[in-house]
């Protein structure tokens, strides 16, 4: 994009050599103030249309670039429709009452940027606003463009009775390289956390339980990944926690 | 208390209230789409995209956009002068500068501004000099067809932020995407906010930290008069801006320095920020139609003869504002 920027700047710059030009040809007022024209584009003018329009364009085929697939808020599941209709108003993070969405990285493409994408990281998780707001998630109820929105019916996870909902967002997976239970440590957060029973033991009771996610219950509410603490306590090399939730390609 | 004082400070509240909204998750969106739980102000241009990018008729994007409209019929491109942060960024870089530079620029101008002025009045006394009093009208005393004043106000019809416009929309419509908002400086300013914040509180270290400042920049400063000739939003109020006929700026010619005294003056022109030459609209860059009501030129009238009545005073049948037909709209290259 910087490129494209410069392009751009590139052509602001050579705007006044146009204009002089364009005066020295019609020079025939010599010095005097020159009458803006009406009813017409002038060469500056054209230059910077044209050029914008280059740079814009040239923006706009980063669609085919694309960018890292990415945990998105509840209704921005449809990736593509997310990324046609998101203005970047950011409405989304200030409605979350779990602060759990953020801004999308520029590292994660440039395409994405800006756009809502869920970091559980952050130690809280989505419940699809079951608590606050009756299981009527309020970033969609607030996305001025339907860039995230539910279809007319469905059911969100319902922490009370363990039902998963036909909200997903994403798909628990355990890292055995970095999770603390495959080192014999006795963890179990994750299942702790987890409502919709996606996350089981084997050997439970035992002296080493490990836990597994049984897929077709996990919504991906990211509860398990923001109670692990395989990043905090033992010293793992890695840059992510040993249960994160991914979102699920189409 | 100067206008462009108050336009500053409130400029600056409305950011600052949004900017800790963002930070603080009140639900008060920004300039983008600012609103409380579903309702929602959608900045116009964003409506427009994110439309043709779906292919859908959004009900809250035709809501906002048939709101804006009415607002922009109404006051013009108010929007620049008293809320958008491009504004206040260029405030603040006005601000930075060294008096050394501040003074060669505004000496500048003003040297621009009256060579035009004395040009027109020069043309004025030449006609007066010849005796063409046939043409005459009884106020001015003077031809008409010299001056720019009494000529008709012919409104820009398109020029090359009308370019941006249609090439952002094109791109918006090939790609799917609302490709302007990546690099919208509205939008990068809350960005930059937000980055900067999850940068401290969360301790979230991203290249958009650089990046994303760096972008608003490249545009404020390497892109010359950006209003005025590159931004896309401008371009969109024009369309609608050039029907407004409310708060319009007016001369009174019987105070004007330079209709009742053929003093060169020109005030008016040298303080507008946004390139509008009133007293000789033919030499400004823009005309009324992009006017933002920012009573600049009003608060600089030595004589107190600019005003910006609810509606203007019907003229005495020798300056008539055209009004711009369907034709005058498309574009004309040359």
């Amino acid at each position: 994009m910087e490129e494209e920027k410069k392009e751009v700047a590139v052509d602001a710059a050579a705007a006044p050599a146009a204009e002089n030009a364009a005066a020295g040809v019609e020079g025939t007022e010599g010095a005097e103030p020159k009458r803006a024209e009406r009813g017409g584009i002038s060469r500056r003018g054209l230059f910077i249309g044209v050029g914008s329009t280059v740079a814009l364009l040239g923006l706009g085929s980063l669609r085919y670039a694309g960018h890292n697939p990415l945990n998105r808020p509840p209704g921005g599941t449809d990736e593509a429709h997310l990324v046609s209709g998101c203005i970047r108003c950011e409405r989304c993070y200030e409605a979350c009452p779990r602060k759990v969405i953020v801004p999308a990285k520029i590292e994660d493409g440039l395409l994405g940027m800006r756009s809502p994408m869920l970091d559980f990281n952050t130690g809280n998780y989505c419940d699809f606003c079951y608590e606050e707001n009756g299981g009527n998630p309020q970033c969609v109820a607030v996305c001025p463009t339907d860039a995230l929105e539910l279809p007319a019916a469905y059911t969100v996870g319902n922490p009370e009775t363990g039902e998963t909902g036909d909200v997903i967002i994403g798909i628990a997976e355990i890292d055995p390289r970095t999770c603390l239970a495959y080192r014999m440590t006795g963890c179990r957060d994750c299942f702790d956390a987890c409502k919709y029973g996606a996350i089981e033991l084997k050997d439970e009771g035992g002296a080493n339980p490990i836990p597994y996610v049984v897929e077709d219950r996990c919504n991906g509410c990211g509860a398990c990944q923001a109670a692990c603490l395989s990043l905090s306590s033992g010293s793992i090399k890695s840059t992510e926690r040993a249960i994160v939730v991914r979102p699920i390609e189409a | 208390m100067k206008t462009k004082n108050l336009r500053t400070i409130i400029a600056a509240v409305v950011f600052g209230a949004m900017a800790f909204g963002l930070v603080a998750g009140v639900s008060t969106g920004t300039l983008s789409g600012f609103g409380w739980d579903t309702i929602a102000a959608l900045c116009p241009l964003g409506a427009l995209g994110t439309m043709i990018a779906t292919k859908t008729m959004i009900p809250r994007a035709v809501i906002s956009l048939v709101i804006m409209a009415a607002l922009v019929l109404l006051v013009g491109r108010a929007f620049c002068a008293w809320l958008c942060p491009t504004t206040l960024i260029y405030r603040i870089r006005d601000y930075f500068r060294s008096p050394k530079k501040r003074k060669a620029l505004a000496e500048q101008k003003n040297s621009e501004i009256k060579a035009i002025s004395q040009q027109e009045l020069e043309g004025l006394h030449a006609a007066m000099g010849k005796g063409a009093g046939a043409k005459g009208d009884a106020e001015g005393g003077h031809a008409c067809g010299v001056c720019g004043k009494c000529q008709p106000v012919k409104h820009g019809k398109l020029d090359s932020r009308h370019g941006v416009l249609a090439g952002a929309l094109l791109s918006t419509a090939v790609f799917g995407f609302p490709v302007f908002c990546l690099v919208c400086p509205v939008g990068l300013t809350f960005a930059t906010v937000l980055v900067l914040w999850r940068a401290f509180s969360a301790g979230d270290a991203t290249i958009g930290i650089i990046l994303i400042p760096a972008m608003l920049i490249i545009e404020i400063v390497f892109l010359r008069k950006w209003c005025t000739r590159f931004c896309p939003l401008s371009a969109l109020m024009n369309l609608v801006g050039r029907f407004s006929r409310t708060f319009v700026p007016v001369i009174n010619d019987e105070k004007c320095l330079e209709t009742a005294k053929g003093a060169s003056c020109s005030k008016c022109a040298e303080v507008c920020e946004f390139d509008i030459n009133l007293r000789h609209p033919d030499f400004g860059e823009l005309t009324t139609a992009d006017c933002t009501r920012c009573r600049a030129c009003v608060d600089a009238c030595p004589t107190k003869a600019i005003t910006m009545p609810l509606f203007a005073p019907a003229k005495k049948g020798t300056v008539e504002v055209l009004e711009p037909t369907l034709e005058d709209l498309e574009p004309k290259l040359d």
